[in-house]
């Protein structure tokens, strides 16, 4: 087995993983319900608890691993130059790098410091709580949005299809 | 305030408008 294969296997695995989260989250609540102040107030509460529940870190370390086995697959291939600059053959590839670079600042720099306060792992007053679930789920939605052109150029990237003509 | 991402429709519109629209940058890039 060679490492690219393993690369691209760890790649699938922990993209898998790590939008596997994005889409059970649209299955299980498709539809915004904010949070209610007795919802936070109450450390008991069971929206309280499930949030809590389903706070495991999973999904971001996955995408952790996912950016770096990519990153390492372009690299390794000599492809790195011409999918950051989007030169020809390699622009489909660098558009799905720059959508998962995207993907996962918004994890580390958007989501998880907002779920941090909404989980009370930061301090921070109800009112601010309950704004912040508001950005956690247009965040983690925003994720769920880019990960359809995501999956589109990566499977062009393997296998072709984009090229006009 | 109601946002396309608040229902699971939306925001699959979204993402296939945005594909649609990447793909056409695409493919200028490879011309």
């Amino acid at each position: 087995m060679t490492i690219d294969l393993l690369l691209r296997w760890t790649h699938f695995i922990a993209g898998i993983i790590w939008v596997g989260h994005n889409y059970s989250s649209v299955i299980q609540r498709p539809s915004w319900r904010p949070l209610l102040r007795s919802d936070l107030s109450d450390d008991q509460s069971p929206r309280f608890q499930a949030l809590l529940n389903r706070e495991h870190g999973i999904f971001r370390w996955a995408s952790v691993i996912a950016w770096s086995a990519g990153i390492v697959m372009l690299w390794r291939r000599g492809w790195l130059p011409g999918a950051l600059s989007l030169h020809a053959g390699l622009a489909p590839i660098g558009i799905g790098m720059y959508l998962g670079t995207l993907m996962m600042a918004n994890v580390w720099l958007v989501l998880w410091p907002h779920q941090q306060k909404v989980l009370g792992l930061k301090p921070a007053a109800l009112d601010e709580r309950l704004r912040c679930a508001r950005i956690t789920h247009l965040s983690s939605r925003t994720n769920t949005m880019l990960s359809i052109p995501l999956l589109l150029f990566m499977a062009a990237s393997a296998h072709g299809g984009i090229a006009a003509g | 305030m109601r946002h396309p991402y608040d229902t699971a429709t939306g925001t699959i519109v979204l993402g296939a408008l945005l594909s649609a629209a990447l793909v056409a940058i695409a493919r200028l890039l490879m011309t």
